[in-house]
């Protein structure tokens, strides 16, 4: 009994510090992490891309199956560096609409998630037509949040 | 034989790669899956009201399949209608108008191959002072100028095409050029970017921001939507490269990036 209240108070403590350690982080250093996550996105969605739109031959099953496994992964971390301290911050160029309209935002980052983690899933079943029709699904997210939510450069 | 026939009727197939160099698709079909292409429906909000783009497949009663071709040209070239009210500049016959009587009629004939479509064009929706037709007529007789693009013969034929493929077909400098408060584009500050209010805008295509690309970067950008390094374009220009920069052909390409690195550089307009 006494352990399991220990156990639940550890707990406590311990999810505490993570909820809170995260509003510790420098807004600047949140920028640089989410932005750190954009730039390997890129890194792993070029290639797919690149095969899928036969611009880059031979196509690779193997190279598309492990850089779509990765930016599935990727997909999911950007967004709680997006967090209100980091709002009109030097060095990015995320608008202050991703919180004037954070139900839209929060939206497009899950079908984000959605659509890269259907992409891992035929690309690791080295279904070519499936990730020809499903990259496209992937850069029309990116493009849609694009649109709205960061500044033109 | 050859000759004659050529004068005297537009060849339809260039004509099809005309239509891809002006973009008629994006305002013309609407945003739909499966939508029929020219048939109409898409929504241009503005700050005078929303337009909705008419179907100009060659249906009798739906489209312009009563239109014969001088209706055509006078529509492109004068910005009028065949019973000569005006067309809100909306439709950007300014650029248009710089289009060639050649390339007109090949136009023309490509839009008389597509397959009518029924589809009813609804009517715009804009504000109080905006509805008057006949005001389009002080707005053209302040900023608007007709005629055909006359190339600078001070020019290399490449500058003067991507010239032409920027300002004519392209009409690049409907949302690049920022616009006054009556809605005419700002002359000093053309292709230098705009912004549209709520974040949304479009960028300086000016050296000064396009400097830091290099030929091959930026060229890849208008074929893919995308840069060497996985970066994705919002969505309104990814629509463009899809139905326009990307279905250019590579001499166009590169004359239009040519034409882009020849213009002055302008700053970026203060946030």
């Amino acid at each position: 009994m006494k352990k399991t209240l220990l156990a639940a108070g550890v707990a406590i403590v311990v999810g505490g510090v993570a909820g809170t350690a995260l509003a510790q982080v420098k807004p600047e250093v949140l920028v640089k992490q989410r932005q750190a996550v954009m730039t390997l996105q890129g890194k792993y969605f070029g290639p797919i891309a690149g095969m899928a739109s036969g611009k880059v031959t031979p196509y690779n099953a193997d190279v598309v199956s492990r850089s779509a496994t990765y930016l599935e992964n990727l997909a999911q971390m950007a967004w709680d560096g997006f967090h209100e301290s980091t709002k009109g911050g030097k060095n990015t160029n995320a608008l202050p609409e991703i919180w004037s309209q954070k139900a839209k935002f929060d939206e497009l980052s899950q079908r984000l998630q959605t659509e890269t983690a259907k992409l891992g899933e035929v690309a690791r079943a080295k279904d070519e037509a499936g990730v020809k029709r499903q990259y496209a699904a992937v850069g029309k997210v990116c493009g849609a949040c694009h649109e709205s939510f960061r500044q033109k450069l | 034989m050859l000759a004659t026939s050529c004068f005297a009727q537009g060849d339809a197939k260039r004509g099809e790669y005309i239509a891809k160099a002006g973009g008629c698709l994006g305002c013309h079909t609407v945003e739909k899956d499966k939508a029929v292409p020219y048939a109409g429906g898409r929504a241009l909000k503005t700050p005078f009201g929303t337009f909705y783009g008419p179907n100009i497949t060659p249906h009798p009663q739906a489209g312009i399949g009563r239109w014969s071709e001088a209706d055509f040209v006078r529509a492109l070239r004068e910005g009028r209608r065949p019973d000569g009210a005006h067309y809100f500049p909306a439709f950007p016959y300014p650029s248009f108008t710089l289009i060639t009587d050649a390339d007109l009629r090949d136009l023309w004939a490509y839009m008389r191959s597509l397959p009518p479509s029924s589809r009813q064009s609804e009517p715009h929706d804009l504000g109080f002072l905006y509805r008057w037709r006949f005001l389009v007529g002080i707005w053209k007789w302040l900023f608007f100028t007709p005629g055909p693009f006359a190339p600078d013969p001070g020019q290399s034929a490449v500058l003067n095409r991507g010239k032409y493929l920027v300002t004519a077909l392209g009409h690049c400098g409907e949302c690049h050029t920022p616009r006054n408060f009556l809605g005419a584009p700002k002359k000093s500050r053309f292709l230098g970017g705009a912004k549209f209010g709520k974040g949304t805008a479009a960028s300086n295509l000016t050296p000064t921001r396009l400097g830091k690309q290099g030929d091959g970067e930026l060229k890849e950008f208008l074929r893919t939507a995308m840069t060497p390094d996985g970066d994705v374009a919002a969505a309104s220009m990814a629509e463009v490269v899809q139905n326009t920069t990307g279905q250019l052909t590579p001499q166009d390409l590169d004359a239009l990036v040519a034409y882009l690195r020849s213009l002055p550089p302008l700053p970026e307009e203060g946030k």
